[in-house]
């Protein structure tokens, strides 16, 4: 929920609370006041009569006094309301009356009833209550319309910077440029997000130039290592110790190993840092056929087919590099986890590109196999960067790749969707 | 067989050289771009073996030097992994050939064999092993006189072995150079045992026999003895 639509939420309940209690205290307030005004009148009415029959006149009596009923028998004295019928409209009227006796000179003592219709009284108070409530409504409308519109307005500064958030990318290298609003908590807020993106920007570069660095400089050790190493499986005094020679060997084996995982991890933060702006038209059919005779060795030792199928020529427009690793860690990554005696498919659509290949079910997050280091089992030899990279490369082309473990046919099936 | 060796980094410049003097090469040295330049504008070399990064310039403007001076000499170019610009340039300028650090100096022989021979220096065009006589250009294999049929792949290995002599060579450097150095080793070396038992059974039946010796843990040589 919208803070604003939340404070907002509140208000309109207490304004309609008071609303409801106002209305009702209006209602009661308004009609007791005009029934105490009637009621005083009615009480002039008593004096007047009184004063009549003290000065010995006769009652007034209808049809010249309406409202007025005079009787010889006792009645109940003091202010009472009754309902009486109009005639002319017949209907109830309500009425309010006020009984009294009086006692002319002459005569036995009479009981006099003044009546004043209600009806005129009760017009009033529904013509003030509307105009009451009308008022109240329209105040409480147009605070809510008031408040919406300096949502928009006061707030557009705090939506312009969480935008700005929102696109932000930190491997374009630039910190955040927000401007300052006249509001003064929003001016202090995309002060303290710039200063933020300044420094995450300053971190990351130190980062970025350290890996490059490590990379570089940890390669030029390992070629010698890996030289050395060559040279001393050479040497004919190994033949003395049948024990020396398998050690070196897999010493060599193992800078090879690391030479090679300092490839895949250059070549992620190269990605990672967009280092690959050159872009050609890759002809990914043909890329495909090239890279499946390359790994053609590789399929026969493991006694795998390759099924490709290719009918539509679809050619990207990307860096060469990349698309060569693309399509070679995804042939590879099927080689790898592949069953003996199975398939590697490749079909290439107008817009994507599927390789699937049996295996057992891996189980876990799909999304997890794309994690750096992430192997298949744990004493494999790869260091599990394959997947990364297609990733890496799906993010930096837009390209969305996706797994699925397909149960009926025991497949992976790796996607790679170029664009809508 | 005059070869220059452009290296700044002197541990490698020392190994390289080690590794290519058993292949009768003369081998000269130079450490730094300067050096370098001097010496291909002083000297003709049949082979240029140059590693584009070096402390004072890149390495491609030697391959330019030596392309505008129309040198015969081939050239290969190290390059590092990352920088598949300089390797494509490299290729465009005129190089013969590369290989990305660090690389076998079992396929660096390979490769350097191939330039050479490609270039038909001193007429080079058989290559000679004790009963074995290949012709690269006709990709045939005499066993005394007679042919052996071998596959594509027993044939590139064959060539392999042809220009490592006596040299062990390790199961990794066998796997990449059949492979291309982008598969992993490891996942290759029963493939590498088949077609070397094969290779090995070829041989064999045309009396050609231990010419191929397993180094047990480490990989395979060519005797000469």
């Amino acid at each position: 929920m919208k803070l604003l639509a939340a404070t907002n939420r509140y208000y309109l309940a207490l304004a309609a609370v008071l609303f409801a209690v106002g209305s009702g205290a209006l209602y009661v307030g308004v009609n007791q006041a005009l029934r105490h005004e009637v009621g005083e009148q009615l009480d002039i009415r008593r004096h007047e009569v009184e004063q009549l029959v003290r000065a010995g006149r006769p009652l007034p009596g209808p049809p010249f006094e309406s409202g007025l009923e005079v009787s010889a028998g006792p009645r109940p004295l003091g202010f009472g309301d009754v309902l009486l019928r109009d005639t002319l409209e017949h209907e109830s009227v309500p009425h309010r009356q006020l009984t009294f006796a009086v006692r002319p000179a002459v005569g036995p003592p009479v009981w006099v009833t003044v009546r004043k219709s209600l009806v005129e009284t009760d017009d009033l108070v529904r013509v003030i209550l509307a105009t009451m409530l009308g008022v109240l409504a329209a105040l409480l409308g147009g605070a809510a319309l008031l408040n919406r519109w300096l949502t928009e307005r006061l707030w557009a500064p705090f939506r312009h910077t969480l935008g700005a958030l929102r696109s932000y990318d930190l491997q374009q290298h630039r910190p955040l440029a927000l401007p300052t609003p006249a509001i003064a908590e929003f001016a202090e807020l995309n002060l303290a997000l710039t200063h933020l993106s300044q420094r995450l920007v300053a971190d990351y570069e130190n980062l970025r130039e350290f890996t490059a660095n490590a990379a570089h400089e940890t390669q030029t050790p390992l070629a010698i290592m890996q030289a050395q190493l060559e040279q001393l499986l050479q040497l004919p005094a190994l033949e003395q110790d049948p024990a020396a020679a398998p050690l070196l060997a897999e010493l060599y084996g193992a800078t090879r190993r690391l030479s090679r995982l300092h490839q895949a991890l250059g070549l992620l933060s190269r990605i990672e840092n967009r280092q690959f702006a050159a872009a050609a038209p890759v002809r990914l059919g043909e890329l495909l056929a090239e890279k499946s005779q390359q790994l053609g060795p590789l399929l026969e030792a493991r006694g795998l087919v390759l099924h490709l199928h290719a009918p539509a020529p679809l050619v990207l427009h990307m860096h060469p590099g990349l698309a060569d690793s693309l399509v070679h860690n995804l042939l590879h990554n099927a080689i790898k986890h592949n069953e003996p005696g199975g398939d590697v498919t490749a079909i290439l659509g107008s817009n994507y590109l599927e390789i699937s290949n049996p295996g057992a079910d891996p189980g876990g997050d799909p999304a997890r196999f794309f994690e750096r280091f992430r192997k298949h089992r744990a004493t494999a030899d790869s260091p599990g960067l394959g997947l990364s990279i297609v990733q890496q490369i799906g993010v930096y082309y837009g390209f969305g790749v996706s797994y699925a473990f397909e149960p009926a046919g025991r497949r992976h099936v790796l996607r790679v969707q170029f664009g809508a | 067989m005059k070869l220059l060796l452009v290296e700044d980094e002197p541990a490698l410049r020392a190994v390289l050289l080690e590794s290519l003097r058993p292949g009768g090469y003369v081998v000269e040295v130079a450490a730094d771009f300067a050096q370098a330049y001097e010496k291909i504008k002083l000297y003709r070399y049949d082979c240029v073996l140059l590693d584009l990064t070096l402390p004072d310039g890149n390495g491609l403007d030697l391959v330019r030097a030596l392309k505008a001076d129309n040198s015969p000499a081939g050239v290969l170019i190290f390059t590092a992994r990352d920088t598949l610009e300089d390797r494509i340039a490299g290729l465009d300028l005129g190089a013969d050939d590369y290989l990305v650090k660090p690389f076998h100096l079992s396929e660096l022989n390979a490769r350097l064999r191939a330039i050479i021979r490609r270039r038909q220096f001193q007429g080079q065009h058989h290559i000679v092993f004790r009963d074995l006589l290949v012709w690269p250009d006709q990709a045939e294999v005499l066993v005394r006189g007679e042919p052996l049929t071998l596959t594509r792949k027993e044939y590139d290995l064959l060539l392999y072995l042809l220009a490592n002599p006596d040299r062990v060579l390790t199961k990794e450097a066998i796997a990449e150079h059949l492979c291309g150095d982008a598969v992993d080793a490891a996942d290759s070396f029963d493939f590498i045992y088949t077609h070397f038992k094969n290779l090995r059974k070829k041989l064999q039946e045309k009396g050609a026999d231990n010419y191929i010796r397993t180094m047990y843990g480490v990989g395979y040589k060519l005797s000469s003895e």
